[in-house]
């Protein structure tokens, strides 16, 4: 008796979690939260950063939302919500500019930005207010880690084209012979980013149009 | 009695039902009140305001400590000699060997492309001893030239009634190309120097 809605409840985690990983990828399927996506994804060290600021706020804006869903006046929830994702972000951005002063740096205005990302916003109104707690942690997760994915993915492009190598936490990992001398700065300013992330969005429409057929 | 049992078939808890419904039709009788929603933002926003202020109070140490940290890894630009500081309200002494060889302070000017802020370092006869731009974001190749040491370096040995650029009777010459970021920083160093030098002054005596 116990046992049963346990696993069904595990189950439907893993699917939240799934989900917002692969179906409803927010960067490539969704297409919210482009100007992280953009704008500083111009290091890997960057967009690891800013995934986990989004994971974080995301969680909690998702937690406090689920647990207050029941009593929030409808007519006032989106100030709420925005309330409760901007505290997050704040105590984010104080304590990234206290233990991670380069990271705040390199962040800079995108940090504070993650009040109006529509992922988090989108989150919250879309699932976070009708689901149990429970869940909405799952949903975080699986959107959060989606996040990351994509952050990784554009970022990974960009710097290995734009430099010429690749450094995590100022470790070089590797550098490419002939590209790290002549590197294509292109990629590592704006118009680079328009270009892989367009191209990243067409290859995962494809991919989809595929797996559809 | 026939009432409380026709109850009990639609309500599995039996001995709670009337009271469990007595709370439901009261906190409906609260949601439903047309100025819940806005008591309900008030707390929310409070709880908010209380949680970063929480935060707040346990990072700003940290980060005030961080500053300070870069501002005296500048200074030692400026003062090379120096072992020890020690900060007062609004400006910094430096130490050498237990004796005091200088003070420092920040200086904001408003640039061509935003804040420019400044360290001053001055000598115990309040003449310059240097400055460094600690962070300026202005036009790159021009007015970033203000960080070079061709345009910090004319204001060592100045007083501050020097600290103006050439065409208005001072000392500094300004970047071609640049004036504004120029007259950025020389204002903001003059204004910051007559401010400071009293209080120095002040506390001495």
């Amino acid at each position: 008796m116990t046992e049963q809605p346990q696993i069904s409840n595990a189950k439907k985690f893993t699917k939240e979690v799934l989900k917002g990983f692969v179906i409803a990828n927010p960067v490539f399927v969704l297409v919210l939260g482009l100007c992280p996506a953009l704008a500083v994804t111009i290091s890997i060290d960057n967009a690891l950063g800013m995934s986990a600021g989004v994971i974080f706020v995301l969680l909690g804006s998702n937690i406090i939302i689920s647990l207050i869903r029941k009593i929030t006046p409808q007519l006032v929830r989106i100030p709420i919500f925005i309330v409760v994702i901007a505290t997050f972000v704040t105590i984010l951005s104080l304590v990234f500019e206290a233990y991670f002063p380069p990271l705040y740096e390199s962040l800079g205005i995108y940090l504070s930005l993650i009040v109006v990302n529509c992922i988090i916003l989108g989150r919250a109104e879309a699932f976070a207010s009708k689901n149990t707690v429970m869940l909405s942690i799952a949903d975080a997760i699986g959107i959060g880690l989606g996040f990351t994915a994509a952050m990784l993915i554009v970022s990974l492009i960009r710097e290995i084209l734009g430099t010429g190598k690749l450094t995590v936490f100022g470790y070089t990992l590797f550098s490419i012979p002939v590209l790290s001398e002549y590197p294509l700065t292109f990629f590592i300013m704006p118009p680079g980013a328009f270009l892989v992330l367009g191209l990243l969005l067409a290859l995962f429409r494809w991919l989809g149009v595929l797996k559809n057929e | 009695m026939d009432n409380n049992i026709k109850n009990n078939k639609n309500n599995k808890d039996i001995k709670n039902s009337k009271s469990a419904n007595n709370k439901a039709k009261f906190a409906e009788k609260i949601l439903q009140n047309r100025f819940y929603p806005l008591v309900f933002l008030t707390i929310i926003v409070f709880i908010s305001v209380s949680m970063v202020m929480a935060v707040n109070n346990i990072t700003e140490p940290v980060i005030i400590a961080q500053r300070d940290a870069e501002i005296i890894s500048q200074a030692k630009v400026i003062f090379p000699d120096m072992d020890d500081y020690v900060p007062r309200d609004e400006y910094y002494e430096i130490f050498s060997g237990g004796e005091v060889i200088g003070y420092a302070f920040i200086a904001t000017g408003q640039g061509y492309g935003g804040e420019i802020t400044i360290l001053v370092g001055l000598n115990t006869d309040f003449t310059i001893k240097g400055i460094t731009i600690i962070e300026n974001t202005e036009t790159p190749g021009l007015g970033t030239k203000i960080t070079e040491s061709s345009f910090t370096g004319q204001f060592a040995g100045l007083s501050s009634g020097d600290v103006s650029l050439t065409k208005e009777g001072g000392e500094i010459d300004a970047i071609t190309g640049a004036t504004i970021s120029s007259k950025a920083v020389t204002d903001a160093v003059q204004k910051e120097m007559e401010v400071t030098i009293p209080v120095i002054k002040g506390d001495l005596e």
